[in-house]
């Protein structure tokens, strides 16, 4: 029997309970003539009393009973095991899931199989009464909430309270939930920052990040790690800032030509295709990358007798440019478009050409919409993975020539926590510390964004 | 045909006199036509120099679509045609060769709303002579600031804060800052749809006020829906319905005695 019946079986009982409020105040209505709500809210009401708390109670059960399971485990473990120096409960844990659920590497010592037997036990012991306890409170959750049931009772109001507490309950979630990924970032980070200081990281030179155990291999090359993460950051910045060169003319420049030139029939036909782009997966811009853009700019640099590296910042950041188009052309449409048409006629009326008024008037007044267009486009660039994965490369050089391979914060994230790792080292703990670091960077841009912004509607409005 | 055009021989549905002896504007024949809806038909009338004439009539008559035909705002509107001849100075404005540009230099206009543009009270009044290019130095366009801002009664309010927004002003004083801005220009005509709809009476009495002044320099169209107003500012007033000019002539009598039955019937409030 697994859970999902359960959480079926709620439902069911909570929907009788709706049949049986609403029924039972649709009677009393027609007894009395006279009723404070529709009787569909009694029956709401019912429902919730008796769903809310037995779901609850589901939840708490389901979750809590592996956490005390694995504490009451540590009976089962012999002595001897607990003091061995690379003692670790989670893998042990791991173990004895597997062999519940028939997973066997090799022959599993004997005390492994009793506990596992014992866990099994607890699990459906916990099952059953998880079972009995949601049923009875959802059963007598109902009954509350029906007896609650009069000609004046209020019932639409109180399904209206709760109703907020559970859309209030919705935003806190994700909210709690931000906040617990940025702590759990800023955790494996202090980790990193133990082991390698915070000044290396942020101002070193080099970035060669090596397992504990290739240092060793390396035979005495111990330091031979570095974690300076500035070619990453330049990196980053100098592809975003290629792809923003791109984005913002070729965007803002179709933008004004798609609001202030183009016929309708235009407009509808270029406005969805502009917005195609940015449907399109950034993997696919990635193989366009690397397999057009990049040879493409290889071969015209040869003509020029340029040397441009097969992985190049130019070929990332001019891919990435692209994919950003529509962010920088479909906001700014927005925004222009949102130029009242008063402000044109005005500006018509004093003898403006269609240029003058764009320029002078249109531009202007759409600045601050414009502006928030650009950063967030910038913020898209600046945590686009995939394009510079494919693309430009993993060398960390640091380098401000477009023509160099460069490799991004992101793709360094990428290839280290992709594949085998050892969690304690500082490579892959690095990865956090890269994260936090670009998080903090991204938050500050968009507080500086949006200081910009209102600095404008505030002297504009 | 221009002006000196015998009168005589023109022949209109208007009842009253549609000439002016001084006349500025000579529109002839005017209709108007969205896409294929006419919205003014047949429509001629003189305005007068330094006359301030009021337009009004139902809304939806077609008072602000003759208006627009004045600095060609109607060119603006897509599937808008205009037909008939308007001259101004002897010069018809819907000829091919001319420029729309001088034009509305020449007709300023000012709207139903206030619509400052979002930069300083400074930029506002400017921007006119910015893009004509009339002065070349910062004291003259100081001047030229200065100037438009008096004359529309603006001056004392604002010259401590020129560059404070435009928008940041109130209502009434967004209004007469627009005005301040077409004058700005020098034009020689003004036009104005219903100027004061969105004003309270105490802002709506200074613009009124304020016309009287202008009128020594300029000549004035006027759009209102306020019968009181047009008899208070304007010296004749045209009756506009259903897209024709129904009754021209001179204010006083055309409140105190009009001659055809639907200005009769608007003036008595039974049109509305
Ligand atoms: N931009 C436009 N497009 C289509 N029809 C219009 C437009 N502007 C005005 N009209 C029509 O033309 C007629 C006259 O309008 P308008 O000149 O605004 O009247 P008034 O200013 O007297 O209220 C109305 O029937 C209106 O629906
Ligand atoms: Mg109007």
């Amino acid at each position: 029997m697994t859970l999902i019946y359960l959480i079926l079986i709620l439902l069911f009982i909570s929907l009788c309970w709706f049949y049986l409020g609403n029924n039972s105040a649709k009677i009393i209505k027609t007894k009395s003539g006279r009723l404070h709500s529709l009787a569909h809210y009694y029956g709401l009401y019912v429902l919730l009393y008796s769903f809310l708390p037995s779901f609850f109670v589901f939840i708490i059960i389901s979750v809590f009973d592996d956490l005390l399971f694995s504490f009451l485990i540590n009976d089962y473990i012999p002595d001897n095991i607990k003091i061995e120096p690379d003692y670790n409960k989670t893998i042990i844990l791991a173990q004895i899931q597997n062999l519940i659920d028939g997973i066997n590497f090799g022959n599993p010592s004997d005390w492994i199989i009793l506990a596992s037997e014992k866990m099994q036990e607890w699990f459906k012991i916990s099952t059953i009464s998880n079972y009995c306890f949601s049923i009875l409170v959802a059963i007598i959750g109902g009954y509350l909430g029906f007896k609650n049931i009069d000609q004046d009772f209020r019932s639409r109001n109180s399904v209206e309270k709760i109703v907020i507490f559970l859309l209030a309950l919705s935003s806190v979630i994700a909210i709690l939930t931000t906040i617990g990924i940025i702590f759990s970032v800023i955790f494996e980070s202090l980790r990193f920052f133990a082991i390698i200081p915070a000044s290396e990281f942020l101002f070193g030179l080099t970035w060669n990040p090596q397992f504990e155990g290739a240092e060793r291999a390396g035979s005495g090359q111990e330091g031979l790690a570095s974690y300076g993460s500035v070619p990453l950051f330049v990196g980053t910045l100098l592809i975003s800032f290629i792809a923003i060169c791109i984005a913002v003319p070729v965007g803002l420049y179709s933008a004004i030509y798609l609001s202030e030139y183009s016929s309708k029939k235009e407009r509808s036909f270029f406005k969805p295709l502009l917005e195609i782009l940015a449907g399109i997966p950034t993997v696919v811009y990635g193989f366009f990358a690397a397999l057009t853009v990049a040879p493409m700019l290889r071969s015209g640099g040869s003509l020029l007798g340029l040397d441009v590296a097969s992985e190049s910042a130019l070929a990332a950041g001019f891919v990435m440019g692209i994919m950003i188009i529509p962010f920088v052309s479909s906001l700014s449409d927005d925004v222009i478009n949102a130029v009242p048409q008063s402000l044109r006629d005005a500006g018509y009326a004093l003898g403006s050409t269609k240029n003058e008024v764009i320029l002078k008037v249109i531009l202007p007044a759409a600045l601050p919409g414009i502006i928030g267009s650009i950063i967030l486009a910038v913020s898209r660039a600046i945590g686009e993975t995939m394009i510079v994965v494919m693309a430009a490369g993993l060398a960390a050089n640091l380098s401000f020539n477009p023509l160099d391979a460069v490799t991004t914060v992101t793709a360094q994230i990428v290839t280290i926590l992709v594949g085998d790792q050892e969690f304690e080292s500082a490579k892959t703990l690095s990865a956090f510390a890269l994260a936090l670091t670009l998080i903090v960077i991204t938050l500050i841009l968009n507080f500086y964004a949006l200081y910009i912004v209102k600095k404008y509607r505030e002297q504009y409005e | 045909m221009e002006m000196n055009e015998d009168k005589k021989d023109f022949k209109t549905n208007t009842v009253g006199d549609i000439f002016s002896d001084n006349p500025k504007i000579v529109s002839r024949n005017v209709s108007v036509y969205y896409n294929d809806k006419k919205a003014i038909s047949d429509v001629s009338l003189d305005i007068g120099s330094k006359e301030i004439i009021s337009l009004i009539g139902p809304s939806g008559c077609g008072k602000s679509t003759f208006l627009r035909c004045f600095n060609r705002m109607n060119d603006t509107i897509d599937g808008c045609k205009v037909e008939g001849k308007i001259f101004l100075d002897n010069e018809n404005i819907y000829d091919e060769m001319i420029d729309v540009v001088p034009l509305r230099a020449k007709v300023g206009m000012v709207f139903q709303k206030p619509n400052p543009f979002p930069k300083s009270i400074y930029d506002n009044v400017a921007y006119g002579p910015r893009i004509h290019g009339l002065v070349d130095n910062k004291k003259d366009m100081d001047n030229i600031v200065e100037m438009s801002l008096k004359n529309a009664g603006l001056w004392d309010e604002v010259k401590d804060r020129l560059d404070s927004p435009g928008t940041g002003l109130s209502g009434g004083q967004q209004q007469r800052l627009c005005i301040a801005r077409a004058i700005a220009v020098s034009p020689e005509i003004i036009l104005m749809d219903e100027p004061c709809s969105a004003l309270d009476p105490i802002a709506t009495a200074k613009i009124e006020e304020l016309l009287q002044t202008l009128a020594n320099d300029y000549s004035i169209v006027i759009v209102t829906h306020s019968m009181q107003q047009a008899a208070r500012v304007s010296q004749r007033t045209a009756y506009f319905h259903l897209g024709e000019l129904v009754e021209v002539g001179y204010t006083k009598h055309i409140f105190t005695n009009p001659t055809d039955i639907k200005t009769q019937n608007y003036i008595t409030g039974r049109i509305g």
